[in-house]
């Protein structure tokens, strides 16, 4: 187990490094760069074409991409981010807080996503085909056909506007996380809701469920002890992919509540061209996802104890 | 019982939520929206428009103010004289002046300010406007000297705006590369608190002097205690903390503006001479758009009122000069006798009498076998300015020319320009002075399409070079007329700049180069 662990922790390297290739490939197709943006108001850049030059020559802007990319991977082995083209402050420093505020929205969103979607998926399967199963079904379509940032208006308006018992302006307190992450949680509640219903229905049709039954158990003990536990690796599955769409729905999240976290930075960044920046948002993203897959996959083996990894 | 318990947790849990309405500051403090985290609060290393109003609105002051006519004032300076040939400034300051720090007030904080920017090691994104600056010297404590290597008349306005703003050379030597988050100036604010990306906090200046200025209405200290700078980049979600009471007040775009208009819960205050245009420009290397009077006949085609009806909301004013109504120098019965106000039948006269004529009866006109099917360009995210290129596009349909549309994000549309496969862009400016014609119409042009015009150009630059403001205006009014006659670009409009207020606010007052006087604001209960 513990070397498979370590097996799995060394192949992110390759898939981080890969992923930055494709960034740097992308970022040699765009005509613009961060210093450029930040001389774009002015309307006279030739006048400072020099100070220009300069700035790009200490970033190692006039380099071309594979030498670009060379020495970023050589200084990120290094644990050196860089620093931030646009406020010349490091980039761990500008993306530290906010990779804790992402964190902080991502798993809240989870665990109203695993609660609402769990819960409504058994109830669903439980109560196949009556009116309560119809109706949740088909908030769960509505759930996964509303565009987030929709979502996330109507919210705003009805809790902060309307009712006014949330602040529209994240301060980053637990007020203000509520409706960013139930926004975020609802939307990923929705197929994993699906999901749980037709595994749920899956297992209960099977002979154990009826020996139960037949036994006289009772039927809390039969769908939470036998059927539930049987039905977890499926809803694992999906739940691990799920953290990846929460990472990237965060960012248009983050956006419209103003939630200071690494998705908002990014979007920005990505209009500063500020490209040391939106690399390291890109590694740390990529790192987390690959890290929240491992930890799913040794659950797996909690879940159901004929997995072994060996 | 455990169950019970539960349900009774939850239900206090619920009602403490559905109580705890969201608390609105009764106190002394002001919420104000910025659109934008600034990337530094240094005004020699950022242009960005976001970072001057914290800087000058609020930190920092100017050796000079414009007052309501476009005049310059003394403001931290206290006079200054003009030597003969126009290339030496001399500012006597005023004394007993501290910056936030005690650092005082003095011509050695000047000419740091404007060297700093002028070298060339600091990269300063503001030397451009420095023009033909090339050196500052304190000559003594209260005197300073500036030297140009030929006169500059739109220097005063880089004086009193942006760059000009003078920092604490104390505090810039000892904070470093960090300065640029511990500003240190002379205004009624201080900096207390930024967290980035989320807000700046800004507490009176409790030594502040008596306010110089002659356009302010409180002398004193600034009214408010404190005003908190908060980083909401949304424009659905400024609406929103504006309703709720969140912000005290926000400039907001002309879509989510009209709400608040007329609703006695809020004040707006339009500003209609703000110093921006919007304007149709061409690609001068490409045929048929290097004939002035091709330039012309689109002129007539551009249904101004309809874009400003129909993109804006009501809230701009039509355009029919290259120079935007909100800049010095702005001369209404020029843009009237040799602008292109909206005339489709004179735009298609003129271009059958070019040879642009539907030959073929496809609807579109077309000449020596060209069809007229053009490339608009601008840039997107903008609702506003994506609406007025549909304007445009339907007002060309009129007259039989198809155009389509290409927009990308700011960063790469403006570069793209400097290629040649375009035709027209949509494009706007906004500028406190007559220079910003030189800046984009001097050949060979901002976007590097204009053949050399020497009676264009040489007005233009007699303009910048003549620093009395009667001549000047005398010449900035030839300059529209030329540009009018050779039509480079066809004006289209200038939009209001709205910003909206708690009902409570009272003189909530903009001065001429639109920075706010918060000096003069206050709360009524």
């Amino acid at each position: 187990m513990t070397a498979y662990i370590v097996r799995r922790l060394v192949l992110i390297v390759p898939i981080v490094i890969g992923i930055l290739f494709v960034t740097f490939l992308i970022k040699a197709l765009i005509p613009t760069d961060a210093v450029t943006a930040l001389y774009l108001g002015s309307v006279s850049e030739d006048k400072a074409a020099e100070a220009i030059a300069a700035i790009r020559a200490k970033y190692g802007l006039d380099q071309p991409w594979y030498q670009q990319f060379a020495s970023y991977v050589g200084n990120i082995l290094q644990g050196d981010l860089g620093e931030s083209i646009r406020t010349r402050r490091p980039v761990a420093e500008e993306i530290g807080f906010r990779y804790w505020n992402t964190l902080i929205l991502t798993f809240s969103a989870l665990v109203v996503a695993v609660v609402v979607g769990v819960a409504t998926g058994i109830v669903s399967a439980y109560f196949k085909n009556t009116w309560l199963d119809v109706t949740a079904m088909s908030v769960g379509i509505m759930g996964i056909s509303m565009p987030a940032f929709f979502f996330g208006l109507v919210l705003i308006f009805i809790f902060s506007v309307q009712l006014r018992w949330l602040p529209v302006i994240g301060s980053g307190d637990f007020q203000s996380l509520i409706l960013p992450a139930v926004t975020l949680g609802l939307i990923e509640a929705a197929p994993l809701s699906r999901i749980t219903r037709s595994s749920m229905l899956d297992v209960m049709s099977r002979e154990y469920v009826r020996t139960a039954r037949a036994k006289g158990m009772a039927e809390t003990y039969v769908v939470f002890r036998h059927a539930l536990p049987n039905a977890l690796l499926s809803i694992l599955t999906i739940i691990g992919l799920q953290i990846g769409n929460l990472l990237g729905g965060a960012f248009i999240i983050e956006v419209i509540f103003g939630w200071h976290g690494i998705g908002e930075l990014a979007v920005k960044a990505i209009q500063w061209r500020d490209f040391t920046i939106t690399q390291a948002i890109i590694l740390v993203s990529a790192g987390t996802y690959v890290l929240v897959n491992l930890v799913v996959d040794i659950l797996y083996t909690r879940a159901d104890p004929r997995i072994d990894y060996g | 019982m455990k169950r019970k318990n539960l349900y009774l947790a939850s239900i206090v849990a619920l009602s403490v939520l559905m109580s705890s309405h969201v608390a609105f500051s009764a106190d002394d403090t002001l919420r104000f929206r910025l659109g934008e985290d600034p990337e530094s609060l240094y005004n020699v290393e950022t242009k960005s428009l976001t970072a001057d109003a914290v800087i000058n609105q609020y930190l920092l002051e100017r050796l000079v103010y414009f007052d309501q006519t476009g005049t310059p004032k003394p403001w931290l300076a206290e006079s200054w004289e003009v030597n003969d040939d126009q290339t030496e400034l001399v500012f006597t300051l005023r004394d007993g002046i501290a910056f936030h720090d005690g650092t005082p007030f003095d011509a050695d904080a000047v000419a740091a300010q404007f060297n700093t920017i002028l070298d060339p090691a600091t990269a300063s994104p503001q030397l451009p406007s420095m023009g033909t600056l090339e050196k500052v010297e304190a000559l003594d404590a209260k005197t300073v000297r500036f030297t140009f290597s030929e006169p500059y008349a739109p220097f005063f306005i880089a004086l009193a705006t942006e760059g000009g703003g003078i920092n604490s050379p104390t505090a810039v030597a000892k904070h470093g590369r960090d300065y640029g988050r511990n500003p240190v100036g002379t205004g009624p604010y201080m900096l207390e608190r930024w967290i980035p990306g989320t807000e700046i906090t800004l507490v009176r200046n409790p030594n502040y002097h008596q306010q110089i200025r002659d356009d302010v209405a409180n002398k004193g200290a600034p009214k408010p205690e404190k005003i908190i700078l908060t980083v909401i980049s949304e424009e659905g979600v400024a609406q929103a903390a504006l309703e709720t009471g969140e912000l005290t007040a926000a400039t907001l775009q002309a879509d989510t503006i009209e709400q608040f208009v007329d609703n006695p819960d809020f004040k707006t205050i339009i500003d209609k001479t703000h110093p921006n245009l919007v304007f149709l420009e061409f690609n001068h290397r490409r045929a048929p758009f290097d004939d002035p009077a091709f330039r012309t006949a689109i002129g007539h085609a551009i249904d101004r009122e309809a874009a400003v009806a129909a993109a804006w909301g009501g809230f701009a004013s039509a355009a029919l000069s290259p120079l935007s109504l909100g800049i010095p120098g702005f001369d209404g019965d020029i843009a009237q006798s040799h602008g292109t106000p909206f005339d489709p039948e004179k735009a298609k006269a003129l271009l059958a009498d070019l040879g642009w004529v539907d030959s073929d009866g496809d609807g579109l006109l077309d000449k020596d076998g060209k069809t007229a099917r053009f490339v608009v360009r601008s840039y997107a995210g903008f609702s506003h300015i994506e609406r007025t290129l549909q304007v445009i596009q339907s007002n060309l349909a009129d007259i039989g020319i198809e155009v389509e549309l290409e927009t990308s994000d700011w960063g790469a549309f403006y570069p793209s320009l400097l290629q040649d496969d375009w035709d027209m862009d949509l494009m706007r400016w906004t500028n406190n002075d007559a220079g910003i014609l030189t800046e984009l119409f001097h050949s060979p042009g901002h976007r590097k399409t204009l053949p050399p015009s020497p009676k264009i150009d040489d007005i233009l630059a007699r303009c910048d070079q003549t620093m009395d403001p009667s001549l000047r205006a005398g010449c900035i009014r030839d300059a529209q007329k030329a540009l009018l006659e050779e039509m480079i670009i066809v004006p289209i409009l200038t939009n209001w700049v709205v910003t909206a207020t708690q009902s409570n606010v009272e003189d909530y007052t903009i001065d001429y180069l639109g920075y706010l006087i918060p000096g003069d604001l206050w709360l009524s209960n």
